[in-house]
């Protein structure tokens, strides 16, 4: 019995360090996204240009943290799932920082696949939980009832309808999933809160004559509107 | 303006319908997010219904394993050798039944990721396992040779399964409740010596386990290592109860005690 706890004593002495490194990379993860999103934050107030141009300074970082993680692990298949827990949350921010920052420069969704390429990482290897990458998406549609109202605030009255049209697609989207009752469908149910909040937003600028209003010249895509109606 | 704003308002709430003002980019966005979102559909289906299949098998592991020590703890003088050979049957038919269907659901690499739905299954199994082990030469079934008898047991990459070092001591920190039953109704039945070799035997269990490091990746360990002095405990006081008092009560009295005090402290808790 003794032989067999010796080895026991080894063997987790050997996982417990595997475990603690992956735990502190996994902590300056963490403290590094608080910054990316703090860096992000501003894009309720300021100029797109100015926030991208910080956000995307993080981004070779953050891909150093991820490789980080990825070497730890890339010997012992199948062991992403074992910790996954340490770098979940972080992920999940990760994601919607990314897509937000996509969606301004786009107006696009940014998929699960783009994302791993963005952050340079083999699925094979290391990649992003599925789930994690949809939490992230549902993060992203609860900043957006803010954003507009801020938006609208600042003059731009475009950007209501094509929010609530870009939510719209995306809800829409998200529904095709099958979803049990756990921590995902909760999420998902937000969703449908931030639309309304958006579809109200609209409907105030609307029922003012906004929309065809003040900010007639503003062109095609609201980003460009953005950029010109802030500067004031 | 107000058809309009209906006109608008109905189509954000019938997400799905093509007919919109100036629709040609919405309506063609909103399938190209559709036909991506039905990938990622059909990937958590596929997740969730492997992790149902697993949860399914692992209750079966969990009850048919708990049958093999109910079927243990009715083994006496009289049908020692039959119970004991019925026992080892049923503990085999759990492994090659239901065990095997948790293996085969598992590839190389999904081990971890479906480990919550099968750890509970497997910790009953070890119980059962070693709980028959100990019946039968007094010793404790390792996992190395517990991991023999499931090599057998293949999964979807054809690798052998294998039962986790972390569910290997959660299910033997159980056997240790097990034990306990085990050495009262030993006491119970005028069979003494059953209570002091479970007792050297789980003391030497409990010395291994208070000796292990970083068990921060087992879920559980430290409740179950409370459990497992509090069993201690229980089977220390029955020993000590034997001999300080069995000199003079006959056995039945002895049980009586112990059972009533483990009631108390029971209820205390």
């Amino acid at each position: 019995m003794e032989e067999q706890f010796a080895e026991f004593r080894a063997e987790l002495d050997e996982t417990g360090s595997v475990y603690e490194q992956l735990r502190i990379i996994a902590a300056n993860l963490d403290s590094f996204i608080r910054l990316m999103q703090a860096a992000l934050m501003p894009i309720h107030h300021c100029s797109f240009p100015q926030v991208k141009e910080k956000v995307k300074g993080y981004m070779s970082d953050l891909c150093g943290l991820y490789a980080k993680l990825a070497h730890v692990i890339k010997d012992k298949p199948g062991q992403y799932y074992r910790y996954h827990d340490l770098w979940r949350n972080q992920t999940s921010t990760v994601v919607f920082v990314l897509a937000f920052l996509h969606w301004l420069d786009t107006g696009g969704l940014l998929t699960h696949t783009e994302t791993e390429a963005l952050l340079n990482l083999d699925p094979a290897v290391f990649g992003i939980d599925l789930e994690d990458y949809l939490i992230g998406l549902c993060s992203f549609s609860n900043e957006l009832p803010r954003y507009v109202v801020n938006r609208v605030t600042a003059g731009d009255y475009n950007c209501p309808k094509e929010v609530s049209t870009f939510l719209g697609d995306l809800y829409t989207a998200f529904r095709t999933l099958n979803l049990r009752n756990d921590h995902l469908r909760k999420r998902f149910d937000g969703i449908k809160y931030d639309l309304k909040k958006v579809e109200e937003v609209l409907y105030d600028v609307k029922i003012r004559g906004l929309l065809n209003g003040p900010s007639l010249q503003a062109t095609a895509t609201g980003h460009e509107s953005n950029v010109a109606t802030s500067h004031q | 303006m107000e058809e309009q704003l209906f006109g608008t308002s109905l189509r954000i709430t019938t997400g799905n319908n093509n007919n919109n003002n100036n629709s040609g980019t919405v309506s063609k966005r909103e399938s190209v997010y559709c036909q991506q979102f039905q990938q990622y559909a059909h990937q958590l289906d596929a997740v969730n219904e492997k992790r149902e299949r697993i949860v399914k098998a692992s209750r079966d592991v969990t009850t048919s394993s708990k049958k093999v020590i109910f079927q243990i703890h009715r083994i006496n003088r009289a049908n020692r050798g039959a119970a004991l050979q019925q026992a080892e049957r049923d503990l085999h038919a759990v492994q090659s039944i239901h065990v095997r269907r948790v293996a085969q659901e598992l590839k190389a690499n999904e081990t971890w990721k479906y480990k919550r739905a099968f750890s509970p299954g497997m910790q009953e199994f070890v119980e059962a396992a070693t709980t028959l082990e100990f019946c039968k030469t007094g010793k404790l079934l390792t996992l190395q040779q517990l991991n023999a008898s499931l090599s057998h047991l293949k999964d979807v990459s054809d690798a052998p399964f294998s039962i986790s070092t972390g569910d290997y001591l959660l299910g033997v920190a159980d056997l240790t409740g097990e034990l306990m039953r085990l050495a009262i109704s030993g006491v119970a039945a005028g069979q003494r010596e059953v209570a002091i070799a479970v007792c050297g035997f789980v003391q030497a269990l409990y010395k291994g386990f208070s000796q292990l490091p970083n068990t921060v990746d087992i879920r559980g360990m430290p409740k179950k290592m409370d459990l497992m002095l509090q069993s201690l405990i229980k089977i220390e006081n029955t020993c000590y109860a034997v001999h300080v008092r069995g000199l003079e009560y006959p056995e039945d009295m002895i049980v009586n005690a112990l059972e009533h005090e483990e009631i108390d402290s029971d209820q205390e808790a």
